[in-house]
């Protein structure tokens, strides 16, 4: 399953919102969002993923900025084990 | 010239649903919302736990870092308001929450030990005490105070009675007063039972492990949920036509100073004596008392110590009634539902059972209100007393409409 599919499923599992309606590149906090829904959700991402999510990536904006992110991370945790 | 305080909004999220008509008909029909609640625990647990649709309040999108404590009080408060008929052209300033929480989000912080090192990052303001009353200032939009109260078993009448004096001073024109409790998770539930202030009970017997002044009464039973009540001058409710429930005319605060535990019953009669005072009545007056009644072996004879040092010869004329025996002992809520159901009593003029008490503790001698319930005809004024661990004592006294 794609990055951006997992994303998808997990953010219509977590705030029922259908993937149809979001967007990648628009803004998540645009889409109602707040810093709370997004933080939580950050951590719901980490557990789905096994990874963890550096600080610097708590301006994250967009589902597109999340998947990017996430493949990095997920890379970068790949070549490190 | 204070004004009188009217009560023109009732809401309740708790053991026995969200529409308060139809808890108090299943208070009178003597019906328990107690059932036993984590199987797996060593010791058997009841609980009275709310019955609660969190999507008619919240999408999934507004639910982080709310607990279901906040949930349960935005949901009673703005049952309440709507009760209140939706008032409109508010002073938004003007308007202030007091509410009553004893611990906060139970659940939140239950989830944070339970994660194996993995904390969810909004744990703490899911946790806060004074998040359901910031919940529900955000839901109802309100500028004005926003304060919470945390005085264990008392809070949520310590906030009325904080409310009610906020209302007659002119500090606010409405006032949504009330609490919130939800502490029924396996932890909690082992730190009650550890204190040994918990109902015990045969298998099947849940309904009935509740009973306050009862010889055989073991201790309560938790109780889940939310109550809030919406106050404002007599002249304000007047001035947009809102229906007035009933007056609070009385309330009173005490301190024990004795002990942390322990009840005491001249510091509880201080308290019962000042809300008299404050409404100017006679305990001849008083024609029903919701008790605080936890049915614990000291505090029940306790608190009838102290009514008789009020009543004195006139003790045999007030009916008392403990309704803890049919929703649980809702802690920081407690003061507020019960609140509630005292007004419902002088409205419907009938007074709630005092349940599953077969065989009254004869150092308990009160005239318990029989288990069938009963009319009160003449009912005009009705005190609910709660007395909270820490020696604060809440006692509110509400008199009839029109009376």
């Amino acid at each position: 399953m794609s990055t951006l599919k997992e994303l998808q499923d997990l953010i219509q599992t977590k705030f029922g919102i259908d993937p149809a309606t979001l967007d990648e590149n628009a803004s998540m906090r645009e889409k109602g969002f707040d810093s709370l829904a997004l933080v939580e959700f950050l951590f719901a991402v980490e557990d789905q993923f096994g990874i963890s999510i550096p600080d610097e990536y708590s301006s994250i904006d967009t589902l597109a900025e999340l998947v990017a992110a996430v493949d990095k991370i997920k890379a970068e945790k790949t070549v490190a084990g | 010239m204070y004004s009188t305080v009217v009560v023109t909004g009732l809401g309740v999220v708790g053991p026995h649903g969200d529409d308060p008509q139809a808890m108090f008909a299943a208070l009178m029909r003597g019906e328990s919302a107690i059932r036993p609640v984590f199987p797996e625990l060593a010791k058997p647990a009841a609980a009275g736990t709310a019955a609660f649709d969190v999507e008619r309040w919240f999408t999934k999108l507004q639910l982080p870092g709310v607990d279901r404590v906040s949930q349960l009080a935005v949901a009673a408060a703005d049952l309440a308001m709507k009760d209140a008929g939706s008032p409109a052209d508010l002073d938004a300033e003007r308007v202030g929450v007091y509410a009553g929480c004893g611990m906060g989000g139970a659940a939140a912080l239950e989830a944070a030990y339970r994660g194996n090192g993995r904390v969810p990052p909004l744990t703490v303001p899911a946790f806060m005490p004074n998040a359901p009353a910031a919940h529900v200032a955000m839901r109802q939009h309100t500028l004005g105070p926003v304060i919470t109260y945390s005085v264990a078993c008392a809070s949520s009448a310590v906030a009325i009675a904080e409310a009610a004096a906020a209302v007659q001073r002119g500090d606010v024109d409405l006032a949504i007063a009330g609490g919130a409790e939800s502490l029924v998770v396996p932890g909690v539930m082992l730190a009650w039972q550890a204190m040994m202030t918990l109902a015990t009970f045969a298998p099947g017997e849940a309904g009935r492990a509740v009973r306050p002044f009862a010889a055989d009464r073991t201790g309560f039973a938790l109780g889940e949920g939310a109550a809030f009540v919406v106050l404002e001058s007599a002249e304000h409710a007047r001035k947009r036509g809102a229906r007035v429930h009933a007056a609070l005319t009385g309330w009173g605060l005490s301190c024990d100073a004795t002990h942390l535990t322990k009840p005491d019953a001249a510091g509880q009669a201080r308290a019962l004596r000042a809300a008299l005072k404050r409404a100017g009545l006679a305990p001849g007056d008083i024609g029903y008392c919701n008790a605080h009644g936890t049915a614990t072996r000291i505090g029940d004879v306790v608190e009838r110590d102290a009514l008789a040092l009020v009543w004195g010869d006139d003790l045999a004329s007030l009916p008392v009634s403990s309704t803890k025996a049919l929703h649980g002992h809702l802690l920081g809520a407690a003061g507020a539902l019960e609140a509630v159901i005292t007004v419902l009593a002088l409205e419907h003029r009938q007074l709630p059972p005092n349940a599953n008490c077969d065989a009254p503790d004869a150092e308990c001698a009160l005239n318990l209100v029989p288990a069938r319930g009963a009319d009160a005809p003449a009912l005009n004024a009705a005190i609910t007393s709660s007395f909270a661990f820490g020696g604060t004592n809440a006692v509110l006294l509400f008199t009839r409409a029109e009376s």
